[in-house]
């Protein structure tokens, strides 16, 4: 009979006690005790050269910190063409000239990311009956004080020049400190609370040639 | 030729402890407590989830600056995580196991300009090495909001992609479908001819002048 | 089995380091690597039927673990993710070089920190003759003798550790039991 009996199967499972095997059943419970006990429990220790392959393996594996603007690599301008709007009420026509000229290291660095080369953006709004005008975004917190527009002599124009990393950012133009009004000329996106965001997406500098 | 310094837009801390720290130093002064408390308890669970918290973070001030009330920029918060959980898990359905935080944040924007869930898929499965997803979800995103209808924009994103050049065929995306809207046609018109264009060999030279040679820029 | 809270006196808790290597602070992984290289490295050996395998697994496990960090829906319970990886990737090598069935000797290995010079020689035997039995068992039979008798956990910790009905795993036990004790007296009557 090759068949543990049940009831040594249950000594082992920690369901009974030695005593309470019949006295037939003693000596294979017995027998089937030193077994387990022969069972090899020491603590077993891998060598701490395991770390330091798992870390070169996660590190290959891990992105590059300079990976995150990877989708940017070349410089483009983007001019847009004067729209007609100018025949709509409160029209806004906007001219953006992004310069593809390095502006220089103005943004610093962090532990592990390389410092951008900026690129000098020109913000111009149609708006001849304002006051004020300010344009606010991602790139300065959405602060409507923090980037005013100049109004160019008397041609309704209000301008500012500012340098954006490269990237897409999402802005608005702000007008007489409350109204708030997206960019025609530009694509634009939900902004979450009912409103539209204008979106400008600015690519590295040139090499050589500024414009 | 300069070298291209890039910068990550999120800045990760280091612990969730710091980041924690990082939020709040944030927020402080431009945000209501109420709001900032929001945006504590929604960026935690966007960190156990993976998930990246400083979109939460962004949307919140920009909610604040705007002067939108307490409920909505929270309801808005909200809106933020579920399209960045949704990004990531069309991402991972693409066969990404591990989504970064660039290209999460990419799909999320692709979805804010009015994607669905199976375009974020169906775009990051295309990336390559040459054009990341990141680039493809970004541009087909700004081509939605110019006006290409969504399944034109993929396509676009997708044959540019295939055309063999690098990412530049890619990121020149939406100023050539504004220049040609700018003459007369349509987005989606203009998405589509761009795209027969892509799949017959490539896209002609692009157009913009006072760019210089479009081979010489190449980093 | 419980979710343990592991909080060691000179670090963070398994949630707050898998969160922050999610954030991106790569290097910090080395913390769980640490803490859990050893912790399963005897159920790998024992499993495996020697030192460089288990070795080999756990280096797999943890590379894997990485991987597919984002995936991880409780981080606080890395440790039983993290074990979850490493049993697949233990039963894994049975289909590649069929090591499983080999007759490993473990004399050579220097599996542990010498305890004892005072054993006998005849359990000493005992020892490496089960486990040469164990080899042959099927890994599933091999992986509950293993948990309840050398990582000796209860039949319900292993049934939340690994899934299945406690009746389920008694059962296959008990499998086990017969075909040791079929092997064993066999061996021992040739001798």
């Amino acid at each position: 009979m090759s068949e543990m009996h049940s009831l040594v199967k249950r000594l082992l499972d920690g369901e009974l006690g030695l005593a309470e095997l019949p006295v037939e059943l003693r000596a294979e419970g017995e027998w089937a005790l030193r077994l387990l006990a022969a069972a090899d429990r020491r603590d077993v220790r891998l060598g701490a050269g395991l770390d330091a392959r798992v870390m070169a393996a996660v590190r290959r594996a891990a992105p590059e910190p300079s990976s995150a603007w990877r989708w940017i690599v070349r410089p483009f301008e983007l001019r847009l063409a004067i729209r007609p709007w100018a025949a709509l009420a409160a029209a806004a026509v906007l001219i953006l000239l992004v310069v593809a000229r390095p502006f220089g290291r103005g943004v610093p660095s962090a532990s592990r990311a390389a410092v951008p080369e900026s690129v000098v953006v020109r913000f111009v709004l149609y708006a001849p009956s304002a006051h004020a005008v300010s344009v606010a975004g991602s790139f300065n917190q959405w602060d409507r004080g923090a980037t005013p527009l100049v109004p160019a002599g008397h041609s309704g124009l209000w301008a500012a020049t500012v340098t954006l990393a490269p990237g897409q950012h999402q802005y608005a133009f702000v007008v007489d400190g409350r109204q708030w009004v997206v960019d025609p000329g530009a694509p634009a996106v939900d902004d979450g609370f009912g409103r539209r965001n204008s979106l400008i997406t600015v690519g590295a500098p040139a090499g050589d040639k500024s414009l | 030729m300069k070298t291209l310094a890039l910068v990550s837009i999120l800045a990760f801390a280091g612990t969730p402890l710091a980041a924690q720290q990082g939020v709040d130093a944030q927020l402080a002064g431009r945000v209501a407590p109420d709001v900032a408390a929001a945006v504590r308890t929604l960026a935690d669970s966007a960190m156990r989830a993976g998930l990246p918290s400083d979109p939460l973070v962004q949307k919140a001030i920009e909610g604040a600056a705007k002067g939108v009330p307490a409920p909505q920029i929270i309801a808005a918060l909200e809106t933020v995580l579920g399209r960045l959980d949704q990004a990531a898990a069309a991402i991972r359905a693409a066969g990404v196991a591990q989504p970064d935080a660039e290209t999460v944040v990419a799909g999320a924007f692709a979805a804010s300009a009015g994607m669905p869930a199976s375009a974020v898929t169906a775009l990051a499965r295309v990336q390559t090495a040459k054009t990341p997803a990141a680039a493809l979800l970004r541009i087909a995103g700004t081509l939605a909001a110019i006006g290409v209808p969504s399944p034109q924009a993929v396509s676009l994103v997708v044959a540019a992609a295939r055309s063999g050049g690098d990412v530049t065929a890619v990121l020149d995306l939406p100023a050539r479908v504004e220049s040609a809207v700018a003459r007369g046609v349509t987005p989606v018109q203009a998405a589509e001819g761009l795209a027969r264009a892509a799949a017959h060999g490539g896209l002609p030279q692009s157009p913009g002048g006072g760019r210089g040679n479009s081979g010489s820029h190449r980093p | 089995m419980e979710r343990p809270r592991v909080v060691r006196e000179d670090g963070a808790l398994d949630g707050d380091v898998v969160r922050a290597v999610l954030a991106g602070d790569v290097d910090r992984y080395a913390e769980l690597v640490q803490r859990y290289r050893d912790k399963y490295a005897r159920y790998a050996a024992r499993m495996l039927g020697s030192l460089d395998a288990a070795d080999d697994a756990v280096q797999d496990a943890f590379i894997r673990a990485y991987e597919q960090l984002a995936q991880c829906r409780d981080p606080a319970n890395f440790a039983g993710w993290f074990f979850l990886i490493l049993r697949n990737r233990c039963f894994a090598e049975r289909r590649s070089s069929g090591r499983l069935g080999k007759r490993t000797s473990l004399e050579s290995d220097p599996v542990a920190a010498p305890d004892d010079a005072g054993r006998r020689l005849e359990d000493e035997e005992l020892r490496q003759r089960l486990q040469r039995e164990l080899m042959e068992l099927t890994p599933e039979q091999r992986e509950v003798f293993v948990l309840k008798h050398i990582e000796e956990l209860s039949y319900e910790e292993i049934a939340a550790r690994i899934g299945g009905s406690v009746a389920a795993l008694k059962m296959r036990m008990h499998r086990a039991y017969d075909r040791l004790r079929e092997r064993l007296t066999r061996e021992e009557a040739r001798t």
